[in-house]
């Protein structure tokens, strides 16, 4: 099989969720401490005295029904209630380089070299059934991760040594080393659950959690197979906040009928995948229907580097220079995701981190130069045969195993392949199973894999992702991340380096560091961008995320990012 | 009475051949599912793992003939597990149950359409030989009957839905407007969404019942009892209805309890062209999905239908035609 | 392949008579004949004539080669481009044309195997009999009514990546149950004809009674299972293809209108990519579906059991004078003949490729 009838050509989304919360990632400076005041993201204005109107319906293809549950500590059920129903203590805007707003969390300082976190719990929140909310529900939802290590998605824990109450309104987190990169997972990416309901439950790892409560914005209100309703919360603590009283989400199994939904208008934000978009969606309604595709990570090559002729620089670096990734973005992803350039920094979204200086040294980041990778390659001491390179009798032919159920990234791989075998390396793509696929990346079961990390709020967690040894496994062992098995001990100082520091400098400097090691070793083959997939309709809505106004990640699937848009969203009409 | 038990005996063989494909087909293939399972969904507990393991094998606990033997009693106890990617956790006879009645409603119906009026058109154009009915209904019904299915539906979506914009183009009603309930609304907008797909599977299969009801009776007709009663004197009405038509429909009769089995699977492209959420439907998004238990639940389920009416089929022939009585 | 004895001669001669009595057909000439006079098969030859010049001959019909996706996506159809480009910048046309071949390679072999197998078992279970028929036969029915559809899937998805291969030996090893019921059916019918006793006291061994003296009488049938597993294979094939579940690389029409529908050809504004595979389908499916009927009209008469021969063989023959078809195939008619009702059942809707899954 192993075609699914393609659907989603998912690119991440859930999976991209997944690993996120597997990775081990850091974050970016915080910015040192943040003190902001209470009343973090409403948006909108004033807001309206008459109370929440106005509906959204969601359209976002999971290829599942409901299941009902929202165990935001389950990673197939965060997404659901993470956001518009739990919150987290401080948002942080990943799209816009980490910057933080204070949430549940009225206040947060770093000290003690970056080794010790000190949160200021907001006080008159409530929790939906009335509870007061209070400092010492934080205490136990880490409490809970720390003594059910299932539940701690992002590995909070791996840096975490202690986390205690100091009064009665603040938390105290202690970490082993200075982790401040890490402050993204604590603060933004850790849902905080009530105590005095979690603590009745006997076995939270395995709690379905169908009715949540939480102190969000929204309440789950009525959830079928078909569609989840949320309802806007009356004792919110944001004042006027939420502006839109309704939000459903249908389940879709499918991308056809997502996809239709958005075009007759009975959806308005969309995560969706739509090919041709603009003859399909754009221009059944030109002057409403909008999409915007935000480049967050890349979507690459990833060489087994245990493999001998793999393990040749210049072959990967002869790869890189025969691909057209304009032509693989436009015919495999629409034009969508804009071509990706060999340093890994992810442009326009993190543009200020990108050192063209660097990038002009080596082919202006390896663009699409065919001569350039035959002479690479013949300076190696390849010869070709047969039209095909080899050396000591061994051709450079390989398979590229790839997600058969992408549909979108099996034509990317057809141009790759095509590109390639211009310049003499022959490729064969193995389009497999979701899951097949999945492991045979994390275990190392391939010549080449085409696969995209998750990323995160700066270009630093996608390169910790690739490069730091810690993160990968010996073949045929389940990494989490490098699957490319990548080992350098100067390239894991340097990653620690920027984990322990809040200055800037330090970081561009390690990031250009990071930089040379891609452009020069090529250890990774970023190909496309991968975007967050949003369409938003503004006939009766307004408060989008829009080009000029990134306030969040847009994309359903996105965690609490969601819950933050459905903050700023109101009616017009 | 021995008929009846022969084809009993039957029904038990295929039943036992179609669990056990089931239980065979994975453990031929290349590759650990279990494995592969429990890397994507590292909550699933040790019981979901098991339960797994009996399922497709790849365990090296048990004997394989100890996994045969657990496996028929999950199937004789309707034991068909839980759910892995279609709607994780999710008990599979409750989903297959949700399925079911949108299949058996859209396409049972139809087919009974289909079966009605291809009989009587097939009745009509049989007797009228030479006419212009006849001389192009049965070519152009045999090019119809091998369209594909899905290629009609496609059709269909595009006139209709896309360009006419008169019907909607997926699912079985609108869930965002509508809940199930005895209200007109409700009804209005489940008929509604079955229009198209229910039209194209009887534009499909309307054409064999056609023919082959056009042949039965063709060849009814040069029967000698056919021509006694004309050479008696009856009406033509009277010849066609009370002597041709009653023995022309008999294999068109048992034909159509046989087509009630197809209707399950028959069904599955057009299920899947319209989203219309089934149970042909629901096998498809498990293949993609590769959830295995839903999976064979399925099969098995459409297996057993077919079954079934192969039985009803065979038992009513038996009751209406002597002949194959005695065949025993 | 006889062993000749003297005495065997001698009856030979007597033989001879016997068997120019008999209504065997000769199929060859006569059969040429009676396509050029039956219109749906000359249509039906003519389509299936077309297709397979395009299969033979792509690369001198189509403009462009089908995998080069250096154009522009997404164009309407234009002088350059007769049915406009998909969304990866392919021709459609020159996909159209070359996505014959495959179509047709799975058509002929997965018919072709199934045919093969069909005969080995329908054949060998109704001239062995006893025992090992009652095996086949089990084995026949019980193939012949589990849901063939549903059951390819699920084999698809325990593959790990389906090549055209594998789904072309799926379809082979699944799709035999008719035609051998069918042929089993027609043996039966023959086992006690004079021609095939005289022939077993002759001293023939069994396979040469088997080859030289049953199948003759057998072609028009294999041919006629032939085509019907032909427009099975078809079908399956593109529908399996559609879905997802063959090879997204392959060059075939089924493959085609899964891209298509990937890529929301419909909704796009593109439904000529989405329809055109389609119309090839249905038309090649159309062309073994006419030939396989006209085979019906043409070869029953002379397959009729010796001793209906006379009223219904001559009604036949003068309704066939009318060309608008009249025949009754084999399968079509209620078998008369004993042990085949149990059968028929399973074999009357089965027949009828509306009601093929597909």
């Amino acid at each position: 099989m192993t075609r699914p009838p393609a659907h989603r050509p998912r690119v991440g989304s859930r999976t991209r969720l997944l690993a996120a919360l597997l990775a081990a990632g850091l974050i970016a400076a915080a910015c040192g401490s943040g003190s902001g005041n209470g009343g973090g993201g409403g948006g909108g204005g004033g807001g309206s005295t008459s109370g929440p109107t106005g509906v959204v319906n969601i359209s976002d293809e999971y290829g599942s029904s409901w299941t009902c549950q929202f165990n935001p500590y389950n990673s197939s059920d965060v997404a659901f209630g993470f956001g518009p129903v739990y919150e987290e203590l401080v948002y942080v805007d990943g799209l816009q380089s980490g910057k933080a707003t204070p949430w549940l969390a009225s206040a947060f300082a770093w000290s003690n070299g970056n080794k010790t976190l000190t949160f200021t719990i907001r006080s008159g929140v409530k929790w939906s059934d009335g509870v007061a909310f209070s400092a010492k529900d934080v205490l136990y939802s880490f409490d809970l991760l720390k003594k059910y290590p299932a539940l701690d998605l992002n590995s909070d824990w791996s840096v975490l040594s202690s986390v205690t109450m100091k009064g009665t309104n603040e938390i105290v987190a202690n970490f082993k080393t200075a982790a401040v990169p890490y402050f993204y997972y604590i603060a933004d990416e850790t849902p905080i659950v009530p105590e005095h309901i979690w603590s009745k439950i006997k076995n939270p790892v395995t709690y379905l959690d169908p009715h949540p409560v939480g102190t969000g914005a929204f309440l789950m209100t009525n959830c079928t197979g078909q569609n989840i309703q949320y309802t806007a919360n009356p004792h919110y603590w944001q004042p006027g906040e939420p502006h839109i009283k309704t939000v459903n989400f249908p389940a879709y199994l499918s991308n056809t009928p997502a996809n239709n939904d958005l075009k007759t208008g009975q959806d308005q934000w969309g995560s969706q995948f739509i090919p041709s978009i603009k003859s399909f969606y754009i221009d059944a309604n030109p002057r409403y229907f909008h999409y915007y595709f935000i480049p967050v990570a890349n979507v690459s090559i990833f060489p087994n580097l245990t493999n001998p002729l793999l393990a040749i620089p210049a072959v990967r670096q002869a790869i890189s220079y025969a691909i057209d990734r304009k032509r693989v973005s436009q015919i495999g992803e629409y034009g969508y995701e804009p071509p990706a350039n060999q340093t890994g920094i992810v442009t326009p979204t993190y543009a200020s981190w990108y050192d063209s200086g660097l990038a002009g040294q080596y082919g202006n980041a390896y663009a699409y130069d065919p001569h350039k990778a035959v002479s690479t390659l013949e300076a190696a001491g390849f010869t070709k045969v047969n039209g095909v390179f080899q050396k000591n009798g061994k051709p450079l032919a390989f398979t590229i195993i790839n997600n058969g159920g992408y549909s979108d990234w099996v034509a990317a791989v057809d141009v790759i392949k095509s590109d390639l075998a211009a310049v003499g390396i022959e490729v064969t793509p193995d389009n497999l199973s979701q899951t097949t696929w999945n492991t045979d990346v994390l275990e190392g079961h391939f010549e080449l894999a085409y696969d995209a990390e998750t990323g995160g709020p700066g270009p630093y967690y996608e390169m910790r992702q690739w490069l730091y040894s810690p993160n990968s496994a010996p073949i045929g062992q389940s990494a989490s991340s490098n699957w490319e098995r990548y080992r350098s001990s100067t390239v894991d100082q340097l990653i620690d380096q920027y984990a322990a520091t809040t200055s800037t400098s330090v970081q561009h400097q390690v990031i250009d560091s990071l930089e040379k090691v891609m452009l020069s070793q090529v250890p990774v083959i970023p190909v496309t961008e991968e975007v967050d997939w949003y369409q938003y309709d503004t006939e009766h809505l307004a408060g989008w995320v829009t080009p000029g106004n990134v306030y969040a990640a847009p994309a359903q699937y996105t965690a609490p990012d969601w819950g933050v848009v459905l903050l700023h969203l109101r009616a017009t009409s | 009475m021995r008929f009846v038990l022969r084809r009993l005996g039957f029904f038990v063989v295929t039943m036992w051949a179609a669990v056990s494909f089931n239980f065979f087909i994975p453990r031929l293939m290349p590759g650990n599912p279990v494995l592969a399972m429990e890397a994507q969904h590292p909550h699933l507990g040790p019981q979901a793992i098991h339960a797994l393991t009996i399922l497709l094998g790849g365990g090296g606990h048990q004997s394989l003939l100890g996994q045969y033997f657990q496996y028929w009693g999950h199937v004789l106890t309707f034991n068909f597990g839980i759910s892995i990617t279609t709607s994780f956790g999710t008990s599979v006879n409750s989903m297959v149950m949700h399925a079911l009645p949108w299949t058996l409603g859209l396409v049972g119906v139809t087919t009974v359409l289909a079966f009605i009026l291809g009989t009587f058109i097939g009745l009509v154009s049989a007797w009228r030989r030479g006419s212009l009915l006849d001389s192009a209904l049965p070519p152009i019904f045999v090019i119809t009957s091998s369209f594909p299915y899905f290629w009609i539906a496609l059709l269909a979506i595009y006139f209709f839905s896309i360009r006419l914009g008169w019907l909607p183009s997926s699912g079985a009603y609108n869930f965002l407007n509508d809940t199930p309930g005895a209200t007109w609304h409700y009804v209005g907008d489940v008929l509604q969404h079955a229009l198209l797909p229910a039209v194209t599977i009887l534009i499909t299969s309307i054409g064999g019942w056609i023919l082959t009801m056009r042949n039965n009776v063709i060849t009814v007709l040069s029967e000698d009892y056919v021509r006694m009663a004309r050479a008696k004197g009856l009406s033509p009405w009277k010849v066609m209805w009370g002597y041709a038509g009653k023995n022309a429909i008999l294999p068109n009769l048992t034909g159509f309890a046989m087509s009630l089995g197809f209707v399950v699977s028959g069904a599955i492209l057009v299920e899947y062209v319209f989203n219309y959420p089934g149970v042909g439907y629901m096998l498809l998004n498990a293949v993609n999905g590769l959830d295995y238990p839903l999976m064979q639940a399925l099969f098995l389920l459409i297996t057993v239908a077919v079954l079934l009416s192969v039985l009803a089929a065979d038992i009513v022939t038996a009751i209406l035609d002597p002949r194959t009585r005695e065949l025993g | 392949m006889p062993t000749s004895q003297p005495v065997v001669l001698l009856d030979e001669a007597l033989l001879d008579d016997d068997v120019a009595s008999e209504p065997r057909r000769r199929p060859g000439r006569k059969l040429w004949s009676a396509v050029r006079q039956n219109r749906k098969a000359t249509v039906g030859a003519l389509l299936l004539l077309f297709f397979v010049v395009l299969a033979v001959f792509p690369s001198q019909i189509a403009p462009y080669s089908p995998t080069a996706n250096s154009f522009a996506p997404s164009l309407a159809p234009s002088g350059a481009h007769w049915l406009g480009t998909t969304a990866q910048g392919q021709d459609i046309y020159s996909q159209l044309i070359w996505g014959a071949r495959l179509s047709l390679i799975i058509a002929f072999a997965a018919g072709g195997l199934a045919t093969v197998i069909a005969v080995i078992v329908g054949v060998s279970a109704a001239y062995l009999g006893g025992f090992t028929d009652g095996i086949l036969s089990l084995v026949t029915d019980v193939l012949l009514v589990i849901p063939v559809f549903p059951l390819i899937i699920v084999i698809a998805a325990y593959l790990r990546s389906a090549g055209t291969t594998d789904m072309i030996i799926v379809l082979g090893a699944l799709g035999w149950s008719y035609g051998a019921r069918q042929l089993r059916v027609q043996v039966l019918s023959l086992r006690n004809r004079d021609f095939l006793e005289a022939a077993r006291v002759r001293g023939e061994r069994s396979l040469y009674i088997i080859m030289a003296e049953i199948m003759p009488t057998l072609t028009s049938l294999i041919v006629a299972t032939f085509l019907g597993s032909a427009v099975y294979a078809v079908l399956t094939a593109a529908g399996l293809q559609f879905v997802g579940l063959g090879d997204p690389n392959a060059q075939s029409w089924g493959t085609m209108l899964y891209w298509a529908q990937n890529s929301e050809a419909l909704g796009a504004g593109q439904p000529l990519w989405a329809i055109m595979p389609g119309v090839c389908v249905a038309l090649l499916g159309a062309a073994f579906a006419l030939l396989n009927y006209a085979f019906d009209e043409i070869s029953n008469p002379a397959l009729r059991p010796a001793r209906t021969l006379g009223k219904r063989a001559v009604a036949k023959a003068a309704g066939q004078a009318e060309m608008s078809g009249n025949g009754t195939g084999p399968r079509r008619r209620q078998p008369a003949t004993a042990g085949a009702a149990a059968g028929s059942a399973a074999g009357a809707a089965h027949a009828e490729g509306g009601h093929v899954p597909a």
